[in-house]
């Protein structure tokens, strides 16, 4: 496999054509980085990554574009770290400045930019920067990357991609200078890239940058990018294909709505243009093997960055080198984009240990994948375990149970493995979601658990089952009777309408998209603003149906700013002509129609409707619990992928008497 | 000798007895790191205690490991918070002022997001905010609830603290067994008063056998959750009369609201009228024995004497007022009123950080949130500081170079100070907001700042004054949107706002800041009697609003004056029409054109630094300095920061 094996970059012998690339984790403490961020890369490096690219640090203090964003002037000590923990693979520092796309809260200091143009989503006018601003922001960048190789970087980064100040000067968007730096929009690039080859010498250069913004009007596009890699190329040793603008801010790591390597045509033409004088890093949702290999072959890139890939499964690499199948990445998005105000860590749906190495105990870990050698001694051969219930939950649980050396026997209710899953990935665009539970079952399968399908358990059963229990029963249902805006209309002046007396049929999202629905125009009823009623509404529209969304919110689909959906989903909806019924409540459906509430002025309006959607929350399925009954996921509080794998895992290890959180 | 006759009065609370009636009450800071309390915590309750403040009560410490629904949450569970405690009450005790510590446990209004544990609640009824289904509590784990609080008492006392506060109000576990509309429960928590009352007074039982009776117990309540089937008055009453006849509980707070749906309420803003939650302590003093404290967007001690002389509260919450100003109560006692620098009810710089997990400012007092960090000491050599431009930033840089001894003269080319806060305090809702400049004229009167209004300076002049240093603080100016061609009819906010425009008829406000600029201006057009629609590029009309709890508000006045608002489009050109102005408007999301003809346009758009004297002033002999919007044109906050720190660095 060319992925698998090793590369030459200037001089240095990367491990393997894999990259993982810098992102947002917030493991910092304060603007360093921390042993956290040491255990999470040291990971990837033992996985078999080839290149490790660090979290971007700031190269001037007028830059702290996220709270525990890095900043390079005390980074020394956490790159001598993580270099020192990443052994072959090579460390390269990401180095940048956020400009005008950062953020003044932290800093208390105006952004600095090319011109006096707002960003696009802070709406925060920058301070146009003056010669003395320029002069500090090159020498910075050749500071710190002189910072990172003194600490021992086989080179760094060079930032000029989604959030770059960097790529701010390349565009006629954001670049509106009448200076040198105005007339030729490179200039600022060039000083930079010359100031840190001039200060890191034979290590490595590398430059990230957007080859497109999307916004062909004024904004770089693919032929500007030619041009200006190919002017940069004899300067760098590596260079990182990416997408990103200003009016595109998920197009950098969109999720699943966007193919897997959406980057290969830009990549190839960018790759042509520079005519073999730098190796070319494909990037954008790369997330198998087989894409990146065939990438490679194709002559689309020399090199394949696989950032989420080694998030969801930090071995990736060695699983592909043992031929063994690697945990997939979903693009999901959920646990790892964390560019976020509350600052949550990074992490994975389906590798909860993920940003939590020095947190979460590690799980019983095939060294090499496949050979059944174990990171921890298992535990002796201990009693049979059944695990009740094939969803995430119950298939991690059994999953872990038998990397243990435990018996354990799964029994799902329903005819197939996957619980939950199989119904979320039936909405638009979540399809890869399955990829996730088929691998746990492949997993559960391949390591020996026996797993009994259409085999619902009872509880005389489990009274008299002779061994250990974990309930991973998931969730049901609520009841149209407790959806509280149906049953209390106080407003509507006609004194509410009781569950009984409703005359148009309810559905959950389950049965609706596995349909068929009624005739007439559905109602899609989300309370919780997730990715299920997005994609619910999403699918009934694209099946012809004639679909409204109603939501509290004054946008549908709020929680999905974490995963960078949020003004997509907006846009995809209007696109498919679903009506979007903001700000309101449901109180009540009949007759064909159904009266909605302003959340704040109490006016009523009323929509056609000849069928109720409910994406709201679920309720636990608890018949099977009794107090004291390990149980995971849903059935203890129905919630994501990512809290019935955590669950499910941490009654599994509890069983094996693997000490549970290490509480920092 | 004050005017007062009931703020100066002490009053004992069970075994305490404290000074006056001012409480700092509990309230986020963001200040804590790895749950631990800080330094800053410490520097900031000292500050209001060293003003004068009677009592206060620090943030809420969570009681159990479960708790965690915000990262800068303090682990009240975790022992090693007792050094941090002890660094607080000595700093607070050091000023003569009782301190209380907060217990809570927010239950179901929280997510696991940082605990990776479920989130306890007493039904499985996810919060309207957080949107996480809870897990409902097992008999165990209402043990484990109580013994948590009992828990944290023990690092409390051991922490020096005076006693603690319950808080059962706004977002707690409490209040979720309290309110029917979050206890759905069918055992012996759920159902009648009593029972739903039941964790409470478990609560209180365990926490007074930690304390011992030379401890203070407060409990604060809600007095009415403004939602729907939530708790209401009367059962609140209620509820203090159980407390009370507890005979372990020595004071009842007060608040409205829920933190995570009616949040507006809580931490009202300019919008919502002073003193707009006083039914809820007058209720419940009137029902029990014990003294009750009473809250809501007490700006000036006055107002908070009149509530006491009235019999509404024992004792009043003054929380943004002392952000604002940490001396409020000692300017009061020395009859200094007017001196104390009056909170404006922004919410800009403390609920608008706290809400983005930023720490805890003011928009007015650049020190809050700093009190750790030490100011430079004054210099010995007095400088010449010439400062230009009158608006926040230029006074605040006056104000604080009179007050570390330099000799300044500000000069402001327009005949009134304040820049362009009268022109945005101009329309009615925004009226309070006209503070944060008359505080600092007065401060600048006091500080003996030569003030010199209606003169325009050059740099020609400032190189012929020979300064010590010069401040350039010459604020923005209105700049046409490159859409708008030069059509007459389509003006600027500041246009209407400073009366160059008078729109009538139908009206276009086509925003693309977010924020109050363009709001306001369509409540007012809409006031004198404009047909308003309001268009934005945005997902959201007044997206910023949110912030800082405005939304709501907005939303209720825009539909009462028929308000329209259009989101997702982008204006593309602009045509004459007659005397009407037909506006191109494309829906980004979908790529369609619409047009509007309206007989006025009005944007609320970025304005243009003006920078011009500082450039000019380019190569002079002296320091030159520029701040605030003539930097980057941003809000008031940023001016205010910016003034200060460069009077300080001088």
């Amino acid at each position: 496999m060319l992925l698998t094996s090793p590369v030459k970059i200037a001089g240095r012998t990367a491990p393997s054509r894999v990259l993982f690339g810098p992102h947002e984790t917030n493991l910092g403490r304060g603007r360093a980085l921390s042993d956290r961020h040491t255990a999470y890369y040291a990971a990837r490096a033992r996985g078999g990554a080839g290149i490790v690219v660090t979290e971007t640090a700031s190269v001037h203090a007028s830059d702290w574009p996220y709270e525990r964003a890095p900043l390079a002037s005390e980074c020394g000590p956490g790159w001598a770290a993580v270099v020192e923990a990443c052994g072959e693979a090579l460390v390269l520092a990401s180095l940048g400045h956020a400009g005008g796309q950062g953020s003044s809260a932290y800093s208390q200091c105006s952004l600095w930019a090319p011109s006096a143009v707002a960003d696009a989503v802070s709406r925060e006018l920058p301070q146009v920067m003056g010669p003395r601003e320029v002069a500090a922001v090159v020498q910075g960048f050749a500071a710190s990357a002189r910072l990172a190789v003194e600490s021992g970087c086989a080179g760094v980064e060079v930032e000029a991609g989604a959030g770059s100040l960097l790529r701010q000067f390349l565009s006629g968007i954001s670049n509106q200078r009448a200076d040198a730096y105005g007339e030729d929009k490179v200039l600022l690039l060039r000083d930079v890239l010359t100031a840190v080859r001039s200060a890191v010498g034979e290590a490595v250069l590398s430059l990230r940058l957007s080859c497109d913004e999307l916004a062909p009007w004024a904004g770089v596009t693919p032929e500007h990018a030619a041009a200006i890699a190919a002017d940069v190329a004899d300067v760098v040793d590596l260079l990182v294909v990416v997408r990103a603008g200003p009016y595109a801010g998920s197009a950098y790591r969109p999720d699943a709505h966007v193919e897997e390597g959406f980057n290969a045509e830009l990549c190839k033409g960018i790759r042509g243009a520079v005519a073999g004088r730098v190796p070319v890093v494909l990037q954008g949702s790369v997330v198998t093997g087989a894409f990146a290999e065939r990438a490679l072959s194709d002559g689309v890139c020399d090199l394949v960055e696989m950032t989420r890939a080694q998030i969801a499964e930090p071995a990736l690499v060695a699983h592909l080198r043992a031929g063994t199948a690697p945990r997939p990445c979903v693009l999901c998005n959920q646990a790892c984009r964390v560019r976020d105000a509350r600052n949550p860590l990074v992490s994975c749906v389906g590798e909860p240990r993920s940003g939590y190495e020095t947190v979460e105990p590690p799980v019983f870990v095939e060294v090499p994948p496949g050979q059944g050698t174990a990171e921890l001694p298992r535990s002796p051969a201990g009693r049979e375990v059944l695990v009740v219930g094939g969803g995430p939950a119950g298939l991690e649980c059994a999953r872990v149970l038998a990397l243990s050396g435990r018996p354990v026997e799964l029994r799902e209710a329903t005819g197939e493995l996957g619980g939950a899953v199989n119904d979320a990935s039936l909405g638009a665009g979540r399809a890869r979601l399955r990829q996730l539970t088929d691998w746990l079952a492949d997993e559960c399968a391949r390591l020996g658990v026996v797993v009994k399908l259409d085999a619902p358990v009872t509880p005389a059963e489990l009274t008299a089952w002779h061994g250990d229990v974990v309930l991973a029963t998931g969730s049901r249902p609520r009841q149209v009777a407790s959806l509280p805006a149906l049953v209390e209309a106080p407003h509507s002046g006609d004194g509410g309408t009781s569950a009984s007396a409703y005359p148009v049929p309810v559905l959950d999202s389950r049965e609706a998209l596995r349909g068929p629905l009624p005739e007439g125009p559905v109602l899609v009823h989300d309370p919780v603003g997730g990715p299920v009623g997005v994609s619910v509404a999403e699918q009934l529209a694209a099946a012809g149906h004639d679909v409204r969304i109603v939501t509290g919110d004054p946008i549908v689909g709020t929680l999905l700013s974490l995963t960078g959906d949020l003004a997509d989903c907006n846009t995809r909806l209007q696109r498919a002509g679903v009506i979007r019924e903001l700000k309101a409540l449901l109180r009540k459906a009949s007759d064909g129609r159904a009266l909605l509430e302003d959340v704040w002025t109490g006016q009523l309006r009323e929509v056609p409707c000849a069928v109720v959607v409910d994406c709201g929350h679920r309720l636990p399925r608890e018949e099977l619990y009794e107090t004291g009954t390990p149980r995971a996921g849903d059935c203890v509080a129905p919630r994501t992928i990512l809290e019935a794998i955590l669950e499910g895992r941490r009654r599994a290890l509890e069983l094996s008497g693997v000490p549970g959180l290490v509480h920092a | 000798m004050t005017r007062y006759t009931h703020l100066f009065t002490p009053l004992r609370l069970g075994p305490l007895t404290v000074a006056n009636r001012v409480v700092f009450s509990a309230h986020l800071t963001n200040y804590a790191q790895d749950g631990m309390p800080t330094e800053q915590h410490a520097a900031y309750y000292a500050a209001r205690a060293a003003g004068g403040a009677g009592l206060i009560i620090t943030e809420e410490h969570s009681t159990h490991l479960t708790d965690w629904p915000y990262e800068k949450l303090i682990h009240g569970f975790d022992p090693r918070v007792i050094p941090g405690y002890q660094r607080i009450t000595e700093a607070v005790h050091a000023q003569g002022v009782p301190i209380l510590a907060q217990l809570n446990h927010n239950g179901g209004q929280a997510s696991s997001m940082f605990s990776r544990l479920p989130v306890w609640a007493p039904s499985p009824i996810p919060d309207p905010l957080f949107r996480e289904v809870p897990k409902a509590l097992e008999p165990h784990e209402i043990r484990s609830v109580v013994d948590g609080y009992a828990q944290v008492a023990e690092h409390c006392m051991a922490g020096g603290f005076d006693g603690v506060e319950l808080q059962c109000s706004h977002s707690s576990i409490v209040r979720g067994f309290l309110s029917p509309a979050t206890n759905h429960r069918t055992d012996l928590y759920g159902g009648i008063l009593r029972n739903r009352a039941r964790l409470l007074l478990e609560i209180v039982a365990a926490v007074r056998a930690v304390l011992g009776s030379d401890k203070v117990l407060g409990v604060r309540l809600c007095g009415d959750e403004l939602i729907e089937g939530g708790t209401t008055i009367a059962e609140a009453v209620a509820v203090a009369q159980l407390c009370d006849a507890t005979g372990q509980v020595d004071y009842i707070n007060t608040s409205i609201g829920v933190a995570t749906a009616t949040l507006y309420m809580i931490e009202a803003s300019m919008q919502v009228p002073p003193g707009y939650a006083m039914f809820i302590p007058s209720a419940i003093r009137e029902a029990v024995s014990i003294p009750v404290v009473g809250v809501g967007r007490f700006k000036d001690p006055v107002q908070a004497d009149r509530a006491l002389q009235a019999g509404q509260a024992d004792l009043i919450g003054v929380v943004r007022g002392q952000i604002a100003d940490p001396d409020f109560v000692r300017k009061a006692r020395a009859g200094a009123a007017s001196d104390i620098r009056t909170c404006l009810s922004c919410n800009q710089e403390c609920v608008g950080r706290m809400g983005l997990n930023r720490w805890l400012g003011c928009i007015e007092n650049p020190r809050t949130g700093r009190e750790a960090i030490a100011l430079p000491l004054p210099t010995k050599r007095k400088q010449r500081v010439l400062v230009v431009g009158g608006g926040p930033a230029g006074l605040q840089a006056a104000v604080t170079a009179a007050e570390r001894g330099h000799r300044v003269t500000l000069f402001e080319k327009s005949e009134r100070l304040g820049g362009q806060v009268p022109v945005a305090a101009s329309v009615p809702s925004r009226a309070e907001f006209l503070d944060i400049t008359r505080n600092l004229v007065a401060s600048a009167q006091r500080t003996g700042v030569d003030v010199k209004t209606s003169y325009e300076v050059s740099a020609d002049f400032l190189l012929g004054e020979v300064p010590d240093v010069v401040v350039v603080a010459t604020g923005a100016v209105p700049q046409r949107p490159p859409w708008a061609s030069d059509l007459a009819r389509v003006v600027d906010i500041r246009d209407v706002l400073e009366g160059r425009a008078v729109p009538q008829g139908k009206v276009l406000v086509v925003d693309e800041l977010g924020f109050h600029q363009g709001t306001s201006v369509s409540e007012l057009l809409a006031d004198r009697g404009c047909s308003v629609e309001v268009v934005t590029p945005g997902m959201v009309v007044g997206q910023d609003l949110g912030i800082t709890l405005d939304l709501e508000t907005w939303n209720v006045k825009a539909e009462a004056k028929g308000i329209t608002q259009t989101t997702d489009v982008v204006p593309m050109g602009a045509a004459a029409d007659g005397d009407r102005v037909t506006v191109s408007l494309q829906h980004h999301p979908t790529g369609t054109d619409v047009t509007r003809t309206v007989d006025w346009v009005v944007c609320a758009v970025q304005q243009r630094a003006d920078d011009a004297l500082f450039h000019a002033l380019d190569g002079a002999p002296f320091p030159v300095h520029r701040i605030g919007d003539c930097v980057a044109p941003r809000r008031a906050h940023a001016a205010v920061i910016e003034g200060h720190r460069v009077a300080v660095a001088l």
